[in-house]
């Protein structure tokens, strides 16, 4: 069966908006709800825009940091996807570390590290591909240096 | 499943109360699995399927949401673009029962198909201590012109049939859904009733 990559979920601009505007709203009031800047940051986290999925990161860090919040298993959660989607896989693979700790069987979770190592495992291979390649193309160069200085 | 074969891609939403077993439905549909701990879903998880209905092979990208109440304004986002929607209770809780008009008031307002499928399903029908029975669910699913079974993802009951009633029913909506570019020649909708089919139609409400 084909997986499904919960990496690939990009939010649509427009709900991104909806919630900024809520919680800009309780903002100005003076104080926002965790409800607000939960719903904020998980559409933040899912932005194609790195400086969007940046704030989302920051803003659930500090809902995780709060003392007495029922949420924290979610705000790891998307702190994981939020993590994962910057590229910062190791700090993405330690939050749900955390999470496994409690729920080592949760199928969602162990999907989601799956993907992160995934993407981990393409962009080694992408990497060792390019420094491949950048050998491979010295290796012409020399040759073709060699050649010539041979010609003269 | 080689890309061409893919007639389209359809879109499926799972939603109802936390606990019904939303995603324990969709495991036994897609990995034939049952975890009795199934732990509450964060936000939404999505799978994806290949089905094939009268020799025809349709991709089903399903999405199941969160069904706890804090993650009630994140979900509707998800409801755009459904063709189908598989609403759940649990056969042995009524409150679940109760909520179903919430949520059918949710799916009209935020779902952008105006003519989006709908399915009913009873679940945990192995359960012995039942609280809502067969009669009133079928009730409920005929006032709201949907689809209905009873199923058990812990026994399979109903499984598969609920999915491929739902995928069914898309297919015969004209307007619900566009063939996938790439896939080649038309689609016809065959009217002999397969085996399986025949099965699957006796506790449907149309």
């Amino acid at each position: 069966m084909e997986m499904a990559d919960p990496l690939d979920d990009v939010c649509s601009p427009e709900d991104l908006k909806g919630f900024e505007k809520v919680y800009n709203e309780e903002l100005c009031k003076g104080e926002v709800s965790s409800k607000a800047q939960f719903n904020y940051a998980c559409f933040l986290v899912r932005s194609k825009y790195p400086a969007d999925i940046q704030r989302g990161v920051v803003l659930l860090e500090e809902l995780y940091k709060h003392p007495d919040e029922i949420g924290k298993r979610d705000y790891v959660y998307y702190l994981a996807i939020g993590n994962a989607r910057l590229k910062e896989y190791q700090i993405a693979l330690k939050y749900l570390k955390g999470l496994l700790r409690v729920e080592p069987s949760n199928r969602q979770v162990l999907e989601l590290e799956a993907s992160i190592k995934k993407r981990m495992e393409n962009e080694a291979l992408k990497g060792a591909a390019i420094a491949g390649g950048a050998v491979l193309g010295l290796g012409v160069l020399v040759g073709l240096g060699v050649a010539l200085s041979k010609r003269n | 499943m080689a890309d061409q074969d893919i007639l389209t891609t359809l879109k499926i939403l799972i939603i109802g109360e936390s606990g019904v077993g939303k995603s324990s439905l969709l495991l036994r549909f897609t990995d034939d699995t049952f975890d009795p701990e199934q732990s509450a879903t964060i936000g939404v998880d999505f799978k994806v399927k290949p089905i094939s209905i009268d020799g025809n092979t349709a991709k089903l990208a399903i999405w199941d949401t969160a069904g706890q109440e804090r993650f009630r304004t994140l979900t509707p986002s998800y409801y755009r673009g459904a063709q189908g929607v598989i609403l759940v209770y649990d056969v042995t809780k009524r409150s679940t029962f109760a909520k179903l008009d919430m949520w059918l008031n949710e799916l009209d307002t935020y779902s952008t198909k105006t003519d989006v499928v709908k399915m009913l399903v009873g679940n945990k029908i192995d359960k012995e201590k039942i609280e809502v029975n067969r009669e009133e669910g079928l009730k409920f699913a005929r006032r709201h012109a949907m689809l209905f079974i009873e199923a058990s993802a812990k026994t399979k009951d109903g499984v598969q049939c609920a999915f491929e009633e739902l995928v069914q029913k898309i297919i015969q909506t004209p307007g619900l859904w566009e063939m996938d570019q790439r896939s080649q020649g038309a689609f016809s909708v065959s009217n002999q009733r397969t085996e399986e089919e025949a099965y699957c139609g006796y506790c449907s409400v149309l």
